[in-house]
């Protein structure tokens, strides 16, 4: 600041000044514009050419495409094949069950954090942040040798004499369950403890002085007010495991078919590009639905709330 | 008013419960990590628990293996572009959205979210089929590009959040003291960002090493990111040579950890 006399501003800047200042100041739409070249380039185009791909037969070559014609072949074959439909079930049942579980499970820590002291709030930052830190392939890695056939549960079974020989549990719906539930558990408290951090704690304070069970304020005050949290952990656990192949890969063995595995082995293993594309846009419009729908209800319960505010 | 009556032995088991969730949660967060650091230390050529003996043999091998440590040293190169891209390109961006004075600042701030509500396998199958009619094949800059397409909305998100809840106060009397606009970016906006661009680079390079969805198509033949490695590592070896690896990351993760706490502090990266 010390050389704020000598600076152009005071004579008036000239018109390269002012566009420069214009520019640096954020005023404008310039500092913004290397973003949208590049975001356009690298997402919006390529997301028209996955749209034009979907929507016509084309011939690959040496990893080029040489001819391409507009056809509704290929989505039509994908509404009517039953694979499809069985496989986008499974998809989506599993990532909806993952949602509810995590929120079962991470609700009560944000709730301890709400209520818990600064220690307490700094051990479940630490316990959540740390997971995401390691690659998800490390922690799915971890479910092959606690669920594995000599793995950790098989290994109490069997040392407790619940089993008489071990239990295959690995390659089944219920380890990738298991699996998705405790990879994507930290994505839902992380939303939900911040939205905790937010709070106003004399809120919690004036309802219990106000003779209202910790239960109570718990259902009336901090549920309602934590809603856009779980909204938001929601959403992010949804997208998550519906397009996840890392935990169904590892833990379902090469026959569970989620959507995300089948775009891999269309895409990468048999080279059916078109193919590849309708099931990529499936996945995207149907991911998309559901976090409208997610958005919907938790603007409907936030709306409830403010509206018993007024 | 009758559901605030207090109940003190619905509340006792009711808190119990909850209590009881939360702890088994926190525990389910960690328990695996322990248990493949455990594992990591076995003798045994298999895995198997519990462990019989102790030998730093995997840790070895991990350093060993030259494809192991390129695919780590690759994934250091996309983590570190990753986050370089998105500083350059993200925080003016933020700058845009909420210091512009222009129709379409809100439009602005949905649009560099989009990509990221994409899922990530929907863009990196793009980019892959984009690059290949213009005949750009994949590569480590490629899977770098798209990266940073796919995370720069967090990066905007987090310098945004914080320019919004700067006191405008500060600027403007930087400019009542004559400072050019660029001056008093430089010595007023910009350090009081500063906490926020860290945060947002903790996440943007976390996600360029660790990120597959994206990457397992945009990857070059030749340098394969560590993800890419990893998931054919664990599919075709049975040895605890992973679980080292895994070891290897939470170690790297627990110094992170630390790194964050002393520097910007836990509570500005969840924001």
């Amino acid at each position: 600041m010390a050389d704020v006399t000598s600076s152009p501003a005071i004579s008036g800047p000239g018109l390269g000044e002012k566009t420069l200042d214009l520019l640096l100041s954020g005023r404008g739409i310039w500092p913004a514009v290397p973003s949208i070249i590049v975001l356009v380039v690298v997402a919006v185009i390529p997301f028209i050419l996955l749209l034009s791909l979907g929507f016509s037969d084309i011939e690959v070559a040496r990893g080029e495409i040489v001819s391409q014609t507009f056809s509704l072949n290929h989505l039509t074959n994908a509404l009517s094949d039953s694979l499809y439909w069985t496989t986008f079930k499974r998809s989506l049942s599993l990532a909806l069950s993952t949602t509810a579980l995590c929120l079962l499970f991470g609700y009560p820590v944000a709730y301890l954090f709400a209520v818990g002291g600064r220690w307490t709030r700094r051990v479940i930052l630490i316990l959540t942040i740390a997971p995401l830190l390691t690659s998800g392939i490390v922690r799915t890695y971890a479910w092959l040798v606690i669920l594995g056939g000599r793995g950790v549960v098989n290994w109490a079974f069997l040392k407790l004499g619940i089993v008489d020989s071990p239990l295959r549990i690995m390659n089944t719906h219920w380890a990738v369950l298991i699996g998705m539930v405790q990879i994507h558990l930290p994505v839902m408290i992380l939303p939900l403890v911040a939205v905790m951090s937010r709070h106003d704690n004399r809120l919690i304070e004036a309802s219990e002085n106000l003779g209202a069970s910790r239960l109570g304020t718990l259902r009336t005050i901090i549920f309602p007010m934590s809603a856009p949290g779980i909204g938001t952990g929601a959403a992010l656990v949804f997208t998550l495991s519906y397009t996840t192949f890392v935990v169904p890969q590892l833990l379902g063995g090469g026959n569970y078919l989620n959507a995300a595995t089948m775009i891999y082995e269309q895409v990468v293993f048999s080279l059916e590009w078109s193919k590849g594309s309708v099931t990529s846009l499936l996945l995207m419009v149907t991911c998309l639905a559901v976090l409208v729908m997610i958005s919907l209800a938790t603007n409907y319960f936030t709306g409830w709330t403010k509206g018993r505010d007024a | 008013m009758k559901a605030l009556k207090r109940s003190s032995l619905t509340d006792i088991i009711g808190l119990g419960l909850i209590f009881g969730v939360a702890i088994f949660s926190l525990i389910l967060l960690v328990a695996p990590s322990i248990i493949v650091l455990i594992i990591s230390f076995d003798t045994r050529a298999y895995v198997s628990f519990p462990p019989e003996g102790f030998t730093l043999r995997w840790y070895g091998e991990v350093f060993q293996k030259s494809e192991l440590v390129e695919s780590m040293l690759n994934s250091l190169q996309v983590g570190l572009t990753v986050t370089v891209l998105c500083i350059l390109l993200g925080v003016p961006t933020a700058l845009a959205c909420v210091r512009g004075r222009f129709r379409g600042t809100t439009a602005l701030s949905v649009f560099v979210l989009v990509p990221h509500m994409v899922p990530g396998i929907v863009l990196g199958v793009a980019v892959l089929f984009a690059g290949a009619l213009v005949g750009v094949s994949p590569s480590i800059w490629l899977q770098s590009v798209a990266i940073t397409v796919f995370i720069l909305a967090v990066m905007v998100r987090t310098v945004q959040s914080r320019l919004m809840r700067l006191d405008p106060a500060l600027e403007e009397a930087a400019a009542n003291l004559r400072a050019t606009p660029f001056q008093s970016l430089r010595t007023v906006t910009f350090p009081l960002l500063m906490p926020a661009i860290l945060a947002g680079s903790v996440f943007t390079f976390v996600e360029g090493i660790d990120n597959l969805s994206v990457a397992i198509f945009t990857h070059g033949f030749r340098d394969r990111p560590l993800p890419v490695e990893l998931l054919a590592l664990v599919q075709y070896t049975s040895t605890p040579l992973v679980a080292a690896v895994s070891g290897v990351q939470i170690v790297l993760a627990i110094v992170a950890l630390i790194a964050v706490s002393l520097t910007i502090g836990l509570d500005n990266v969840n924001d």
